[in-house]
């Protein structure tokens, strides 16, 4: 972190350099992510024999837990003492900043022990998964504690370049390398349309320090200023690039779905995680003088963002697609709390962050274990029967699911209550009412999902099992439909070697000559046996799930600590 | 002669703008890195101008974390240019197109 | 307000829910094949106790909310478990407790009946949940969790379309519920405005001054939510599908429970939010729900498919309620709540009824069945019951709820209640042809071989038919409990607006008219049941 007393030099203008205070602790997240990826590097090609995928594992996860408890120290730190800037005011160090390094630190966690099982799996050596996750969870965390839109800038860079990689890594998947220079290419633009922004700011307010910019725009009015505007806006759109909102959210699709699915889980919470601390902090604690100018340009962002990602989603037949568009529509109502600008608007971001990460982690363990052995099996007809095959797997999918579209006593419902509920603190009524019209389009696609494993597999008849034909009062009266479900048009997709399963259609005459003609037996091609869940995968489903329910059924803890994190906000 | 530091303003602009034109239209995907760089070039002329005109030396040093993320950019983006190269021997960005939706 | 020691309603809530947890996480393999419907029984039947227990608990007379029990929940937001019930609220308890055991033992399915208990157990809980919240957003928690299991009860268990009406019914719902949380959470913005405290509880936020802008907008926010779930008129279209490719036990339920979700929101928050713009949009509303009533009877006529004539006569019915409630006076709205509780026990009859027609003969079209009084006289005879419930003879519970409706509208407005009318003559026309058609004339081969009803299943349906025979001869003791309540909640809308109705409909008044009395002595024989003034509401000591 030394590079960053040059910083100093900014702000006092002796030609004497001096090195500036640095408090540790408030950096100590980072450096145990960075120390430990360091580390890990070099141990591997040191002892490259013994070095597996379960020790890196093991390390990864060491690493993450260090890093959290570093973070509750951090609290422990903040709630006595206070919030405070160090590192010569380029890194802040306060509830919010600390917020985000337990939630990226927790993330961190959940996707290593998701990783290890898709490692073995896929037959993936070496230490880079952990190595460049670390890194970029250590850039997540910096964008988190940065107080200087350089710092945003380097924190931003690091988590996005080890991400390009981290896309890349699986080099088995053609997919993988082209979610990777697709995300590398607008990743790029992103950065240098943010660095220009910087550049503009920096010319309107002769700093990059936010509190100093914060300072410089309270005192003095700047209605029109041309460069600032410019600026803001070039900011604006950087940051609309990370988070994956429209109209600047056309990579995400093909990455989410090219990258490698425990990749993409990591990206979702880690990269959103990063980029809105980053944005709130910018935006809504710097320029808060400016808000009228940027308010109208967040609100059109977020329900474009709202409406497009609820409705594109609706017509994917791929389930990362599916997830690429729902975290573009979950963005949007993370961008309500943004638009709000209040202190309720951000508790109401961070908790939204907090939620969605596990969720969208959680999800993703749970399509990793799904994909099968070269990470081929995404398209929602996959899915189909699991509730038969693996009804623990498919109830945890299920929850994940249903927490995402909102629904009550899930912390996916109190969190978009509590965007929402900011929104009209403020009256955007509008907004407000947008955002619960398409969480309802978006709980259609999340509830096909989960009706599609709930749905039987095989042809009609298969499904009503003579065995259990109940006898006694009221027969039943249950006759299985011919599959009336939208998940089963996905079966129109290009066969893949193994056929799909077009048999429920029976209703239609075509679609079962198909599978008599050539598809092979049915039994093989619905059938396709339960996948392998690995015990890690399992606990970091469980924690997933179970933050999703107890909180939400219990909601005080992470609401409180919400709150506070941004009390401690400067 | 000195020259007024708007017209390096201007230039930082008319560079950004070509390097965003750059990445947007043009498809080969080392073209579209060198606009990139056109861009962060631009963005560096402007800090360095900036602080001239604010007599600020921040902004030069800004210059170099600039330079030197987007030198670890390069780095990236090329591994990334040749692993897909080997695989499917094309640079061109309109050839990549597994996924749709 | 009384608080009692005993949690009632917070266990009446908390019992099916955690049943529907354990049924679903006892493995299928561990347990014999019966363990989960007979779980599932269990807990329904406990519910139901609890249900009749607070029937027990509740006093008659105070028409506040009784039962009171009031928990933090998310401080942060101002949440709170907030749960109490009143005369309008304490049958349709009951109602839902009955129906959840009856329901599970007359419409059982073979396809993987431990989830079908479970979701149908989720279901009950959010039900009762949205019966007994107090606290806006804990309401709204309840409301919006119904459309899970219900919706996975269509989609899981239905008929041929089911996922199209499942989907159809979800979109529906859930889009109109997106407005009623937007319209919450203004409404308890503004009344923080106005007192500083947020909080969403109803007895606070009832106090709250609304300019006649906000009023109308949130009126219609959250009439937009229960609009869709009744269903009101042009908001309908969902429920035909729904009703008709659920399997019985989705569709009983969707029509005598969760319908009333719906006219229960609209009772127990717009009237008590939005006095005045209830007053000022009622026209429109009355205008709805008759245009309901003559639209589902008339297109009823045309159903030759049993499921789908119910599900419009459906449409027909819960137009009264509407009407009853948007009179705005004691005897609309107690005829209005009284029935919403005789609309849910007929309906779910009919529809118990014709699944068990479909299990005998496959088929629910009209002309697929002839002459089945012959070969099946039970089914037949309390087919008969219950269709004659539902075109209001005399007698019946049907009658006694259509009346008062009927007469709480003719006084407050005239017009709607003479086309309602009709509505009435032609339901009777509808259901006595399908009657004719089905259960007339010379039966097939097939149809002659049609078995009657067992005795389990005739012990089913004979609560439902006791209750409908009971609640049309002596509906007193409900009405006793409804009335407090309701005069309470017109004279809060009555103050709200300062709009003194005609002469003797003013609630509390003491010069009430014999004339207007008359109305519901007749009926009920009881000295006061749709009589608004509360001081002649003596609380007579019937016991449920």
């Amino acid at each position: 972190m030394s590079p960053l007393g040059l910083l100093a030099a900014s702000s006092p203008a002796t030609p004497t350099t001096h090195v500036p205070h640095v408090d540790y602790l408030s950096i100590l997240p980072m450096l145990i992510m960075i120390g430990g990826a360091l580390a890990l590097m070099v141990a591997s090609s040191l002892f490259r024999k013994i070095l597996t995928v379960g020790v890196g594992t093991w390390i990864t996860a060491a690493v993450s837990v260090a890093a959290l408890v570093a973070g509750l120290f951090q609290w422990d730190q903040i709630s006595t003492h206070g919030a405070q800037v160090t590192v010569a005011g380029a890194i802040a160090f306060d509830g919010f900043d600390v917020f985000i390094q337990i939630v990226v630190a927790m993330a961190m966690l959940l996707t290593a022990l998701i990783g290890d099982g898709y490692l073995r799996r896929e037959g993936v050596e070496g230490p880079e998964f952990h190595v460049l996750a670390m890194m970029s969870a250590s850039g997540a965390m910096m964008m988190g504690a940065a107080n200087d839109l350089i710092v945003v800038f380097l924190g931003l860079e690091i988590l996005s370049i080890a991400l390009y990689v981290l896309a890349a890594f699986n080099h088995k998947r053609a997919e993988s390398g082209e979610a990777a220079l697709k995300y590398f290419v607008l990743g790029a633009f992103s950065s240098a349309v943010f660095v220009y922004g910087i550049a503009l700011t920096y010319g309107a307010t002769g700093s990059t320090n936010l509190p100093q910019i914060a300072d410089y725009l309270s005192r003095n009015v700047i209605a029109s200023n041309g460069v600032l505007l410019g600026g803001l806006a070039l900011l604006l759109v950087g940051f609309g690039f990370k988070i994956a909102a429209v109209p600047f959210h056309m990579w995400s699709p093909d990455v989410y779905q090219g990258s490698p699915s425990p990749v993409t889980g990591f990206m979702a919470a880690v990269a959103k995680a990063g980029a809105f601390a980053a944005l709130l902090r910018v935006f809504v604690s710097t320029f808060a003088t400016a808000r009228t100018d940027w308010q109208p340009i967040i609100w059109g962002l977020a329900i474009l963002s709202l409406v497009v990602g609820a409705t594109v989603a609706l017509m994917q037949r791929d389930v990362k697609r599916m997830m690429a568009y729902s975290s573009i529509n979950h963005a949007g109502f993370i961008l309500l709390g943004v638009e709000a600008a209040t202190t309720r608007g951000v508790a109401a971001s961070l908790y939204y962050i907090i939620t969605y990460m596990f969720l969208v982690i959680g999800s993703f363990a749970v399509i990793t274990v799904m994909s099968r052995p070269g990470d081929t099996g995404h398209q929602i007809s996959d899915y189909r029967g699991l509730a038969r095959r693996q009804p623990l797997l498919a109830l945890a999918f299920a929850v994940l699911l249903l927490g995402q579209a909102g629904v009550p006593f899930t912390t996916g419902f109190l969190a978009k209550f509590e965007v929402v509920a900011a929104a009209e603190a403020t009256r955007a009524y509008v907004l407000a009412a947008i955002a619960m019209v398409s969480a309802a389009v978006a709980a259609f696609f999340y509830l096909r999902v989960a009706v599609t494993m709930f749905s039987p597999v095989g042809p009609v008849g298969d499904v009503a099992d003579g065995a259990d034909s109940a006898a006694g009062v009221g027969r039943p009266d249950d006759t299985p439909g011919d599959g009336g479900w939208a998940g089963d048009r996905a079966d129109d997709r290009a066969g893949d070697g193994r056929g799909s399963p077009t048999s429920r259609d029976t209703g239609d005459p075509v679609s079962s000559l198909r599978v008599l003609t050539d598809a092979p037996p049915l039994d093989s091609v619905t059938e396709r046996g339960p996948v392998a869940v690995p015990r890690l995968t399992w606990l970091a489903i469980g924690l997933s799930v179970g933050f999703t329910v107890v909180f939400g059924i219990i909601p005080g803890p992470i609401l409180d600590f919400a709150h506070q994190a941004t009390l401690l906000f400067p | 002669m000195t020259i007024n530091p708007d017209w390096y303003l201007a230039l930082g602009v008319v560079l950004f703008s070509i390097g965003a034109i750059g990445v947007l239209v043009r498809r080969n995907v080392l073209v579209m890195f060198m606009c990139v760089e056109l861009m962060l070039n631009a963005a560096n002329l402007t800090f360095v101008t900036f602080a001239r005109m604010l007599h600020d030396i921040g902004g030069q040093v800004l210059v170099f974390f600039v330079l030197v993320v987007a030198a670890a950019e390069v780095v990236v983006g090329l591994g990334i240019v040749v692993a897909i190269f080997r695989r499917r021997s094309t640079a061109n960005a309109d050839d990549l197109h597994l996924m749709k939706g | 307000m009384s608080t009692t020691q005993f949690p009632y309603l917070t266990v009446l809530v908390l019992v099916p829910a955690i049943g529907a947890a354990v049924v679903a996480l006892v493995p299928r393999q561990a347990v014999s094949r019966w363990f989960h419907e007979m779980l599932g029984l269990v807990v329904v039947v406990v519910t139901l106790a609890v249900a009749v227990a607070i029937a027990f608990q509740f006093k008659t007379g105070d028409g506040g909310y009784q039962l009171v029990s009031d928990h933090v929940w998310a401080k942060d937001l101002g949440i709170r478990w907030s749960v109490g019930i009143d005369g309008i609220s304490l049958f349709l308890l009951l109602m839902t407790a009955l129906l959840f055991p009856l329901t599970m033992l007359g419409a059982r399915v073979r396809r993987d009946p431990r989830s079908f208990v479970a979701w149908l157990l989720l279901l009950e809980a959010a039900c009762l949940g949205s019966f007994v919240s107090l606290d806006l957003v804990l309401f709204f928690l309840f409301f919006e969790l119904t459309l899970v299991p219900a919706y996975f009860v269509i989609g899981g268990w239905g008929y041929a379309r089911r996922g199209y009406a499942a989907i159809k019914f979800f979109i529906y719902t859930f889009a109109g519920s997106a407005f009623l949380l937007v319209g919450i959470l203004a409404v308890a913005f503004i009344h923080q405005s106005q007192t500083g405290t947020l909080t969403f509880e109803l007895p606070a936020l009832m106090h709250t001054h609304l300019s006649g802008t906000e009023g109308t907008l949130l009126f219609l926010a959250f009439t937009a939510a229960f609009a869709v779930k009744t269903p009101v008129f042009p908001f309908h279209t969902w429920s035909p599908d729904a009703y008709a490719e659920a399997p019985t036990a989705g569709a009983v339920l969707l029509a005598a429970v969760m319908a009333k979700l719906g006219t229960y929101g609209i009772i127990r928050f717009d009237l008590n939010l939005f006095p005045q713009a209830t007053r000022t949009l009622a026209p429109l509303l009355l205008t709805l729900a008759v245009i309901g009533i003559v639209y589902g009877a008339l297109v009823a006529c045309a159903q030759r498919d049993l499921k789908r004539l119910l599900a419009y006569s459906s449409l027909a019915q819960v137009g009264f309620i509407v009407l009853g409630t948007f009179a705005l006076n004691s005897q609309g709205l107690t005829g209005g709540v009284l029935q919403m509780v005789n609309h849910g026990l007929i309906m779910a009859t009919m529809f118990i009824l014709v699944g068990w027609i479909y299990q005998r003969r496959k088929t629910w079209q009209v002309s697929g069945l002839r002459g089945l009084q012959s070969p099946a006289p039970v089914l037949a005879g309390l087919f008969t019951v219950a269709m004659m419930a539902s075109i209001g003879l005399p007698g019946l519970n049907g009658f006694v709820g259509e009346f008062l409706v009927l007469i709480g509208t003719f006084v407050a407005h005239r017009w709607w209640a003479v086309v309602a009318t009709t509505g009435v003559v032609v339901a009777a026309v509808y259901l006595l042809w399908a009657y004719q058609q089905a259960f007339h004339g010379e039966p097939s081969d097939e149809d002659a071989k049609t078995p009657d009803l067992g005795w389990n299943e005739r012990l089913i349906v004979a609560p439902l038919i006791i209750l409908i025979v009971a609640l049309g001869v002596f509906p007193k003791p409900v009405i006793d409990r409804i009335g407090p309540s309701v005069d309470r909640l017109v004279i809060h809308v009555d103050q709200v607006t300062h709009t003194p109705l005609p002469a003797g409909l003013h609630a509390g008044s003491a010069s009430t008219p014999s004339s207007h009395r008359l109305s519901g002595s007749a009926l009920a024989g009881s000295n006061r049941p749709a009589g608004p003034s509360r001081a002649s509401t003596t609380p007579t000591g019937g016991t449920p």
